[in-house]
C-alpha cells in the first residue's frame, strides 16, 4: 500500500501547455502514472503529449474519471484553478507552485476542506509512491519502493535524502512533499497521521528545518504509544536568525525556532534525529532497528 | 517584510482605524520649524523590533528637547539599522494599555487574534496573551471573540470596542495581505477613546503582484541594498551574506541550508546563502557568480544543485559557458546531481571542469582550498 496515490490514480494536469506542465506531463508519464487529461483555457488544443487537453476541469470530469490534478500555474491565478478542482469534485490536488500570498493559501486550505478534498502545496515538488506513480516533478531515480514513509518541508532536500536512502537499499511507500510555506494543504501532522495509517509503511522519515512548528507536531506524533519510529534530519544549523532562508517559513523568530531547540525535542521525544545529511541514512537505519526491538520485546 | 510604524499606522488610517496625529521629520532641524504642542513622543521610524527597550521612544517637553532627542535617535542604531525619520506624536492621556494582534498561524489554519489586558513593552514576559483561532478571514465571529474576551477582559466597554476593532484589523489584514498587525500598546484615552498607539505592520511581499504599494516597498528596500545584493535580489536569487569564506551557489531553501551545514562540520564557513532555484537561467547564474567572485573574502565557490524541475543538462551547459568567459580566476567546485545529471559527465568532458558524486566530497574540497587560501 501507499498513501494518497498508487498505480490507479487517474490524473489531470491543470496548466498543461505551460513549459512546466507539459515537462510534468510527459515525466509522469514515462514514470507510469496514468494521465488522463490536460487542462488549458487559455490555448485550446485537441492534445498535448498524447493527452487530450480540455477547456476546464469540469469537462475532463464529465469526460473521465479523474482522482488527482496536478496545477501547474502562476501564483496569481493559483487559488482559482485549485478551488476549480475541488469544486469538480477531485479529492487529490497538488499545488507546487511558490511564492503563493498567505491569503491565498489560507483559502485554498479551506476550500480543500469543505469539499472533502485533501491539497498538497504550496512550494513542493509534489508527492510520489515509487514504482506506482509520481504527481509532481521530483528526480525519478531518487526513489525506489519500500517500508518509508517521507515528509519534507524541502524539495531539494528530499531529492538529496531519498537519493541516499535508495542507495542504502531503504525504499520507501510515499514521499510526501509538503512544503515550506506556513500554510499548507496537508500539515506536518496531517501527512504523520496518513502514514500512521498506511501498514505497509513501517517507519518514518521526517525531512525539516529551522522555523515554524512542524517539527513539534513530530515530536508530539513520536511520543504516542502507538507511534512508529521516526528518523529526522534537520537543517539549518548555521542559518542566523532574523533572516529568512528561501522558505517563507524558514526563519528564526523565536527560541522554539532555532535548530537547536527542535533537535532538542525531537530527541526527547524518542526520534532519530539528526543534524547533518552526512549521519541521515544511519539515523533511519536506527529507526528500523527499533522495530526489530520492539518486535523482541513483545515476543 | 516589516514596516515602518508610520507606515503602518497610514494603512490603519487608511481602513479607519484611530491613530495619533503625527508628523514625520527626518531631521532636528527640520524639527525645529515645525509648531508642536508639549509634550510629544520622538520616536524611531525604524523596521526592527524591540525599539521601545531600546530607547527609541522619548517623551519631550520642549523644542530644545525634541530636537536632542531626534539627533540621538537618529544616529542610533536599532536591531542592527539606523532610522529613517522620527515620528512626533502628542505624549497621550493614558488610562489603560492593552495589546491586540492578528497574524497568520498553521495551527489556525489561517488568521490568529491575541489579546492581553496588558499591553506595553513587557508583553512577551508576561502571562501569554489570548488566542482567538479565526482560519480564514469571513470565519470572524464577534460572539466567539467575545466569549473568549470575557475571561480575561473584565470592562465590557473596553471588550465592545476591542471586538469591533478586531474585526477591522481582520478585514484588513486580509484585504491589504498582512502577515501580521501588532497593536502594543491599543491605548484607552482619559475621554473613553481608543487609539493604535504603535503598529508593526508585516506585509507579504508574495502579493506584491496585486498590490502597488508592497511592490513599491520591496523595490525601495532592493533599491537600499549595496549594489551588488541589489542585483541578486532584482534577478530573483534569494541571498542573505554571512561571515565565512566559502562561496555557496545552490538550488532549493532546503538543500542550500544542509550544504551550508556540512559546510560547517568540514571545518569552514559558509560565505552566503544563495538559493538560485527561482531564476536557474544562464542570467541568473551569472549574476550569481558575478556577485561572489567580486567578493574579496570569498576563497572559493562551491555548486552545489540538486535539480528537479531545474534540468541539470542545461546547467551543466550553463556552467561550462560561464567558466569560459569569466575572468576571475577563483576556484570552483561541482556537485551537480537530479533531473539529467547522467549527462552531465560528457558535457563537462574535455573542459577541464569536474563533477563531484557525492556532496560531501564537494564540500571537502572546498573547504580545503579556502582554508589555504587564508594561510596564503
Amino acid at each position: 500500500m501507499s498513501v494518497l496515490i498508487d498505480q490507479g490514480s487517474r490524473f489531470i494536469i491543470q496548466g498543461v501547455t505551460g513549459n512546466v506542465g507539459r515537462f510534468s506531463a510527459r515525466d509522469m508519464r514515462e514514470y507510469g502514472t496514468t494521465v488522463v487529461g490536460g487542462i488549458s483555457a487559455a490555448k485550446p488544443a485537441k492534445d498535448i503529449e498524447r493527452i487530450p487537453v480540455f477547456p476546464d476541469v469540469r469537462a475532463a470530469c464529465a469526460a473521465t474519471r479523474v482522482d488527482a490534478s496536478v496545477i501547474y500555474v502562476p501564483a496569481a491565478t493559483a487559488l482559482d484553478h485549485v478551488v476549480e478542482a475541488v469544486e469538480a469534485g477531485i479529492k487529490l490536488v497538488v499545488y507546487p507552485g511558490d511564492g503563493l500570498p498567505v491569503r491565498d493559501a489560507i483559502e485554498m486550505r479551506a476550500a480543500a476542506r469543505a469539499n472533502g478534498a485533501t491539497l498538497i502545496g504550496p512550494n513542493t515538488p509534489g508527492l510520489i509512491s515509487p514504482g506506482k506513480a509520481k504527481a509532481g516533478f521530483m528526480p525519478s531515480f531518487c526513489y525506489t519502493p519500500g517500508a518509508l514513509g517521507v515528509i519534507s518541508r524541502s524539495g531539494s532536500l528530499s531529492y538529496e535524502a531519498c537519493f541516499r536512502l535508495t542507495s542504502a537499499g531503504l525504499g520507501q511507500t510515499t514521499v510526501i512533499g509538503i512544503g515550506g510555506d506556513p500554510i499548507k494543504g496537508v500539515s506536518a501532522a496531517e501527512a504523520l497521521e496518513l502514514l500512521h495509517a498506511d501498514a505497509e509503511t513501517r517507519a518514518i522519515v521526517y525531512l525539516g528545518e529551522i522555523g515554524g512548528g512542524d517539527e513539534y507536531d513530530v515530536a508530539n506524533y513520536a511520543v504516542r504509544r502507538d507511534a512508529k519510529p521516526v528518523a529526522a534530519l534537520i537543517v539549518g544549523r548555521q542559518a542566523p536568525s532574523g533572516k529568512k532562508m528561501g522558505h517563507a517559513a524558514a526563519l528564526i523568530g523565536s527560541h522554539a525556532d532555532t535548530h537547536s531547540a527542535k533537535m532538542k525535542a525531537l530527541t526527547k521525544a524518542g526520534v532519530h534525529a539528526v543534524g547533518t545529511m552526512s549521519e541521515f541514512v544511519s539515523a533511519v537505519t536506527a529507526a528500523f532497528n527499533d522495530l526489530s526491538a520492539s518486535r523482541l520485546k513483545s515476543a | 517584510m516589516l514596516l515602518t510604524e508610520h507606515e503602518g499606522k497610514r494603512l490603519l488610517r487608511e481602513a479607519g482605524i484611530k491613530v495619533p496625529p503625527g508628523t514625520l521629520v527626518r531631521s532636528p532641524e527640520a524639527l525645529a520649524r515645525r509648531k508642536l504642542a508639549y509634550p510629544v513622543a520622538v520616536k524611531a521610524q525604524v523596521a526592527a523590533g524591540g525599539r521601545g527597550k531600546a530607547g527609541g521612544v522619548v517623551r519631550a517637553a520642549t523644542s530644545v528637547e525634541a530636537r536632542s532627542a531626534a539627533r540621538r535617535i537618529l544616529g542610533t542604531r536599532f536591531g542592527g539599522k539606523k532610522p529613517s525619520a522620527v515620528l512626533i506624536e502628542p505624549w497621550l492621556a493614558i488610562q489603560r494599555e492593552v495589546y491586540l494582534s492578528v497574524t497568520v498561524d498553521a495551527a489556525a489554519d489561517g488568521y490568529v487574534m491575541l489579546y492581553s489586558p496588558h499591553g506595553g513593552v513587557d508583553i512577551e514576559s508576561g502571562e501569554p496573551p489570548l488566542r482567538y483561532d479565526i482560519g480564514p478571514a469571513h470565519r470572524f465571529r464577534s460572539y466567539r471573540l467575545r466569549e473568549r474576551l470575557v475571561t480575561v477582559e473584565r470592562d465590557p466597554a473596553l471588550r465592545e470596542k476591542v471586538i469591533a476593532l478586531g474585526r477591522r484589523l481582520v478585514e484588513l489584514a486580509s484585504s491589504r495581505d498582512c502577515v501580521t498587525i501588532e497593536i502594543n500598546p491599543l491605548v484607552l484615552l482619559a475621554d473613553g477613546s481608543m487609539v493604535a498607539a504603535d503598529a508593526k505592520v508585516v506585509r507579504d511581499e508574495y502579493a506584491a503582484f496585486r498590490a502597488a504599494d508592497i511592490q513599491a516597498a520591496v523595490e525601495a528596500t532592493r533599491r537600499g541594498e549595496p549594489r551588488p545584493i541589489a542585483r541578486a535580489l532584482a534577478g530573483d536569487l534569494m541571498l542573505v551574506w554571512l561571515d565565512g569564506d566559502v562561496g555557496l551557489i545552490s538550488g532549493g531553501a532546503g538543500m542550500t541550508m544542509a550544504t551550508m551545514d556540512l559546510i560547517g562540520d568540514a571545518g569552514g564557513k559558509p560565505a552566503c546563502f544563495l538559493d538560485c532555484s527561482a531564476n536557474p537561467t544562464p542570467g541568473g547564474y551569472r549574476i550569481a557568480f558575478d556577485l561572489l567572485d567580486h567578493e574579496p573574502k570569498i576563497k572559493v565557490i562551491l555548486v552545489s544543485i540538486f535539480g528537479g524541475l531545474t534540468q541539470m543538462d542545461r546547467v551543466a551547459r550553463v556552467m561550462r559557458e560561464i567558466m569560459q568567459e569569466r575572468k576571475s580566476g577563483k576556484p570552483v567546485v561541482f556537485r551537480l546531481n537530479g533531473t539529467n545529471a547522467s549527462r552531465v559527465e560528457e558535457l563537462f568532458a574535455g573542459s577541464g571542469l569536474h563533477n563531484h558524486t557525492a556532496l560531501e566530497d564537494a564540500v571537502a574540497e572546498a573547504v580545503a582550498i579556502a582554508r589555504k587560501g587564508a594561510r596564503t
